[in-house]
C-alpha cells in the first residue's frame, strides 16, 4: 500500500473539486429531501406504521441507483480512456494503494451526501416535534439507518469501483454498477417477499438467503441489533470486488 | 528519489523480449541496451513496436518472454525497485486536464519517493529547466498548449533524478522553437542520465543521440553508432557530378581510379550540361582522388559532391532489409 495517503489526500481533493461531484450532490439532496417532504406529509395525513425517517431510508435504493454509480463512474473509466492511469503506474505506487485510495474516496463522498441529509430530519423535528414524541423519527432509526448506509455502503461503493475497472467508458460504468446494484437490491428484497420457509423443497436456500436480505439489514441496524452476517457478507463482499478490481487495472494495463 | 547503487553495465537491458497478442507477434526476441549516461534513439516505422517496447520496460505493460531490468533490476520480478530509477514519458503525454502544473509536480514528485522536504524545490528546480516558470506554473493544465504540455511531461520525468529516462516521442506536435528547446534539455542530460528515445524526426535523433536501436515488425534490425551503420548498411559512396563530358568520358576516368566504379546518366539540363551519379565503395581511395582526375583528364566540371548519408537513408536501408540479412550481417 506504498502511497496510500499521499493518493487518498489527492482523490479526496480532486472529488472536492470535481463538478459532477456537486451535480451528484445536488440529486441525491434533491432525491433525499423530496422522499422525506412527501413522507412528512403522508404522515399529516394521517397515522402511518412509519416514521418519514424510517420511510426515507427504506427508499435508500433510489439514491443508491441513481447517484452513487456518478461517483464511481470516473474513477478507473475516466483515468484509463485519458490515458493518465498507465502515468500513474509508472510510479512507485501500488495498483493496490491506487485502488484502495479511489475506494475511500468515493466511500466518504457518499457518507457525506448522507451526512448532509441529517439536517432534515432534524431541523424538522426541532420545528414541529414534541418532546419525547417520536412520529417523526425516533433518533435511534435515524442513525441505525446512517450506520446501514456506511456499512452497506462499503460493498456497493466497491461494486463501482470494480465496474469502472472493467471499461474505458465512464457511462458504461455508470449503467454497469446501475445494473449489478439493481440486481443486488432486488435479489435482497425478492427473496425477502417470498415464502421461503414454506417451501420444504428449497429448504437449503433458507440459510444463504437470509444473508442477502437487504431490507432486513436496514430494520436491524435501525432498531438497534447489530448482527455479525450482514456485516460479514458487506466486507467480505468488498475486499472481493476491490481485490477483483486490483487484478483487472492489472491485467487491463 | 532514485538511490545511488552500484553501477551497472546497462542502464536499460532488453534480453529476448517478445510480447504476442494471440497470434500477432508485437515483438520478437528483441535484445539492447543502453548505457549509463548515453542517450539512445529508438526508431522503427509506425506500428514497428517501439511504444510495445517501451511500456515493458516501463513496466506498464508485461512482455510475453524475455527478461527487461532498469538499472540492473528485473522489470518483472522487482517493479517497484526498478520504477524507482526510471522515468517514462508515455506517447501523447497524458496529464490531468484539472490540476495545476505546480499541484501536479507536487503530485508527482510525492508518488516517485521524493523526499517531503525536497518536493518544492525539485519542483521548482524542474519547472526552471523546462522554462515553465513564467508562462504556466499557475495554470491549470488543461489550459496549456500541446509544447507546454509536453514540457510538462519532461519535467515530470526529470523530478525524481532518474538514472533512466525513456521518451516516446517527446517532440512529437511541437514547434521548431519547441524542438530546439527539447533537444537541447535532452542533450544537457547525457552523462547524467540513460534516455531513450523514439521519435519519427530522424534528423533530431542523429543530432542528440550517441547510438540508434532500428527495429521493424517487432525485430531488432540494426543497433549502433550512426556512423558504425553507415558503414554496414550504406557500403557505398555515391558522387554527384555535373559535366558537359560524355557518359563514356567520365567512365573511362572513374574505373581508372576505382574499378569498382558505376556510373549513371541521371539527368540532362541546359546547354549540354548532364548530371551524373557516380557509385563506389565507401573503403575505396579513388574517393579522395576523383575530383582532381576529373580536372586533370581536362573534362568540363561545374560541380561534384559526395551526397551525404544520413540517419533517413540509414533507417531506410535498415528498415528495408530483412531480419534474416541482419542475422547474417
Amino acid at each position: 500500500m506504498h502511497h496510500f495517503r499521499t493518493l487518498l489526500w489527492h482523490e479526496l481533493r480532486t472529488a472536492f473539486f470535481t463538478w459532477s461531484n456537486w451535480a451528484a450532490a445536488a440529486l441525491f439532496l434533491t432525491l433525499v429531501g423530496a422522499i422525506h417532504w412527501f413522507a412528512i406529509l403522508e404522515c399529516s395525513r394521517a397515522p402511518q406504521p412509519w416514521t418519514p425517517v424510517e420511510a426515507t431510508f427504506r427508499l435508500f435504493w433510489l439514491p443508491l441507483l441513481c447517484v452513487l454509480p456518478l461517483l464511481t463512474m470516473r474513477s478507473f473509466a475516466e483515468e484509463r480512456r485519458q490515458g493518465t492511469l498507465s502515468a500513474l503506474l509508472t510510479t512507485t505506487a501500488s495498483t493496490a494503494a491506487i485502488v484502495w485510495a479511489k475506494f475511500i474516496s468515493a466511500w466518504i463522498t457518499w457518507v457525506v451526501f448522507w451526512l448532509a441529509f441529517l439536517p432534515f430530519p432534524l431541523l424538522t423535528e426541532a420545528r414541529l416535534a414534541i418532546p419525547s414524541d417520536t412520529r417523526l423519527g425516533d433518533p435511534a432509526t435515524l442513525w441505525g439507518g446512517l450506520c446501514f448506509i456506511m456499512v452497506s455502503g462499503l460493498l456497493h461503493v466497491a461494486i463501482g469501483i470494480l465496474c469502472s475497472c472493467l471499461t474505458r467508458s465512464a457511462t458504461l460504468a455508470a449503467l454497469l454498477t446501475f445494473i449489478t446494484l439493481l440486481g443486488l437490491t432486488a435479489a435482497g428484497g425478492a427473496i425477502e417477499s417470498l415464502p421461503i420457509e414454506s417451501w420444504t423443497w428449497l429448504g437449503w436456500l433458507r440459510e444463504p438467503a437470509a444473508h442477502l436480505r437487504t431490507f432486513g439489514h436496514l430494520e436491524d441496524f435501525a432498531s438497534g441489533i447489530l448482527d455479525s452476517r450482514p456485516l460479514i457478507l458487506y466486507i467480505t463482499g468488498t475486499f472481493l470486488c476491490l481485490g477483483l478490481s486490483v487484478i483487472a487495472v492489472e491485467g487491463k494495463e | 528519489m532514485a538511490e545511488s547503487s552500484p553501477q551497472p553495465k546497462a542502464a536499460v537491458a532488453a534480453e529476448s523480449l517478445t510480447k504476442r497478442y494471440g497470434n500477432l507477434v508485437a515483438i520478437e526476441d528483441l535484445t539492447f541496451s543502453v548505457a549509463p549516461g548515453e542517450i539512445v534513439g529508438f526508431l522503427g516505422p509506425n506500428g514497428a513496436g517501439k511504444s510495445t517496447t517501451m511500456r515493458i520496460l516501463s513496466g506498464t505493460m508485461a512482455g510475453t518472454s524475455g527478461r527487461a531490468s532498469i538499472w540492473g533490476e528485473s522489470v518483472a520480478l522487482n517493479p517497484t525497485a526498478a520504477k524507482r530509477h526510471m522515468a517514462y514519458m508515455p506517447e501523447n503525454n497524458p496529464l490531468p486536464e484539472d490540476l495545476k502544473v505546480e499541484e501536479y509536480l507536487s503530485l508527482r514528485a510525492r508518488l516517485k519517493d521524493v523526499e517531503s522536504k525536497q518536493v518544492a524545490d525539485r519542483v521548482r528546480k524542474v519547472m526552471e529547466d523546462c522554462d515553465l516558470v513564467r508562462r504556466a506554473s499557475g495554470r491549470l493544465i488543461g489550459q496549456l498548449s500541446k509544447g507546454f504540455r509536453q514540457r510538462v511531461g519532461i519535467a515530470d520525468a526529470l523530478l525524481a533524478k532518474p538514472k533512466v529516462v525513456i521518451l516516446d516521442e517527446p517532440t512529437i506536435g511541437l514547434d521548431p522553437h519547441q524542438i530546439l528547446g527539447i533537444r537541447d534539455l535532452i542533450r544537457s542530460l547525457r552523462g547524467e542520465m540513460a534516455v531513450l528515445i523514439s521519435s519519427h524526426i530522424l534528423h533530431e535523433v542523429e543530432q542528440v543521440c550517441d547510438k540508434v536501436v532500428i527495429i521493424n515488425r517487432g525485430r531488432l534490425v540494426a543497433q549502433g553508432k550512426t556512423e558504425d551503420l553507415r558503414r554496414e548498411l550504406l557500403p557505398d559512396s555515391v558522387f554527384h557530378i555535373l559535366s558537359r563530358a560524355s557518359l563514356n568520358e567520365i567512365s573511362a576516368v572513374c574505373l581508372q581510379n576505382e574499378k569498382l566504379s558505376l556510373v549513371e546518366k541521371i539527368g540532362e539540363i541546359e546547354g549540354g550540361w548532364c548530371r551524373y551519379q557516380v557509385t563506389m565503395p565507401s573503403q575505396s581511395p579513388a574517393r579522395e582522388t576523383l575530383a582532381g582526375s576529373l580536372i586533370q583528364a581536362g573534362l568540363p566540371l561545374r560541380e561534384i559532391a559526395e551526397q551525404h548519408c544520413g540517419l533517413e537513408d540509414i533507417f531506410i536501408a535498415a528498415t528495408r532489409r530483412s531480419p534474416q540479412e541482419r542475422n547474417r550481417a
